[in-house]
C-alpha cells in the first residue's frame, strides 16, 4: 500500500497531466495539501515509485527560466493509478464513520 | 553561492543533477536555498539507500573478504618464495592461487552486485585495511605490495558485479562446488578462509532463486 505522501505526490502529478515536473508538483502539494514540501523529499519519493513501477521519468526541455536545465518530467503509470485507486477507496472505507467524514460535529472525547 | 550547489551535485546522478538545480532557479530561490536543496537529497538519498540490506552485506564482505585476502596474499608470496627454493611443490602452490584468485573474483562479485549506490562506500572499506597493510609491512625479503595480490581479481570481480548482477545457476554451482573441493585438497590451512566460500554459495543460492522466480513468470505468461 502507498504511504500517505506517495499518495498525495501521484495525485497531484495525476492532476497536473502533461505538465507534471519537479517544481510543478511541489508548488501543487504546498497549494493543496498545504504542506512544506522539500525538493529532497520530492525527488526521493519520486525515485522509490517510479523504481516501485508507479511513476515514470524523463527529462524534458530546458528553459532559460530555469538556467538551461532541463526539467523532470513525470507521469503516473497505470500501475500507479490502480495502487492511488485502492489507497484512495481504503481510507473512504476507513473514514466511514468518522465525524469529520460525515460532516458531523465532532464529540467531545 | 550557486557554483558551490552545482559542486555538491557530484553526490547524485547526472538524471537529478537539472533538476535539482533548475527547480530552485525556476522559483528565484537563493544560492544558498539551492545548496540547500541539493545536500537535502545528497542526505536524503544516502538514507534511502542504507534502509536496504544490500549495502550492508556488501560493506561487509568489502571489509572482511579484504583483511581474509590480504593474509592470503602474504601467505601465497611467502609459499611462492618456498617452492623457488623448492620447499613447496608446485600443486600445493597452484592449489593455493586458484583459491586466491576465486575467492579474490567471487567476493568482489558480490560486493559489486549487492553495492549499488553504496560502491564508494565499500571500495573505502575495502582500501582501508590494504593501506593499512601495506604501510605497516616489515618483511624486507618480500615486496609490500605483494599484499595486494587479490586486488586485480576482486575489482575485476565487482566490475562484472555490477554489470550482470547474478551468474547462471550452473555457472555459479560449478564454481562454488570447484572452490569448495579445491578447499578440501589443499586442507583448509586457515579456518576462517571457510568465510571467503560464503560468497560463492551465496551467488548459488541468489541464482537459484532468481532462475525459480524467472520460471515461475514464463509459466504465468504462458497461462
Amino acid at each position: 500500500m502507498l504511504g500517505e505522501f506517495e499518495y498525495v505526490l501521484m495525485t497531484s502529478a495525476a492532476g497536473l497531466g502533461e505538465s507534471a515536473y519537479g517544481a510543478a508538483i511541489r508548488e501543487e502539494i504546498e497549494k493543496v495539501a498545504g504542506r512544506r514540501c522539500s525538493i529532497g523529499a520530492l525527488y526521493t519519493t519520486i525515485e522509490r515509485l517510479e523504481k516501485k513501477g508507479m511513476l515514470k521519468t524523463w527529462m524534458g526541455e530546458a528553459t532559460a527560466q530555469r538556467g538551461g536545465r532541463a526539467k523532470r518530467m513525470v507521469r503516473v503509470t497505470p500501475k500507479g493509478m490502480h495502487a492511488a485507486k485502492e489507497f484512495y477507496e481504503a481510507m473512504m472505507r476507513v473514514s466511514r464513520n468518522a465525524s469529520w467524514a460525515k460532516g458531523k460535529p465532532e464529540r467531545a472525547s | 553561492m550557486s557554483s558551490l550547489a552545482e559542486m555538491a551535485t557530484i553526490f547524485l546522478a547526472p538524471k537529478d543533477r537539472d533538476a535539482v538545480l533548475g527547480d530552485p532557479a525556476e522559483k528565484g530561490a537563493s544560492g544558498w536555498s539551492a545548496l540547500g536543496s541539493v545536500l537535502g537529497l545528497v542526505v536524503r538519498q544516502q538514507m534511502e539507500l542504507w534502509r536496504a540490506w544490500q549495502p550492508w552485506v556488501a560493506v561487509s564482505v568489502a571489509f572482511a573478504g579484504s583483511v581474509l585476502l590480504l593474509g592470503v596474499s602474504f601467505g601465497l608470496s611467502m609459499d611462492s618464495r618456498h617452492l623457488l627454493r623448492g620447499e613447496r611443490g608446485y600443486g600445493s602452490v597452484l592449489c593455493e592461487a586458484l583459491l586466491m584468485l576465486s575467492w579474490a573474483w567471487t567476493n568482489g562479485f558480490v560486493v559489486g552486485s549487492l553495492s549499488g549506490n553504496a560502491r564508494w562506500v565499500s571500495g573505502i572499506l575495502c582500501a582501508i585495511p590494504c593501506f593499512s597493510c601495506v604501510l605497516r609491512f616489515q618483511d624486507t625479503s618480500l615486496s609490500r605490495l605483494c599484499v595486494l595480490m587479490f586486488l586485480l581479481p576482486g575489482v575485476i570481480g565487482a566490475v562484472q558485479g555490477v554489470r550482470r548482477a547474478r551468474l547462471s545457476y550452473r555457472t555459479a554451482l560449478t564454481l562454488a562446488i570447484a572452490m569448495t573441493a579445491l578447499m578440501l585438497v589443499w586442507g583448509g590451512r586457515y579456518i576462517q578462509n571457510w568465510f571467503l566460500l560464503m560468497p560463492a554459495w551465496w551467488l548459488v543460492a541468489h541464482a537459484e532463486r532468481s532462475e525459480l522466480s524467472n520460471g515461475r513468470w514464463r509459466h504465468e505468461d504462458a497461462k
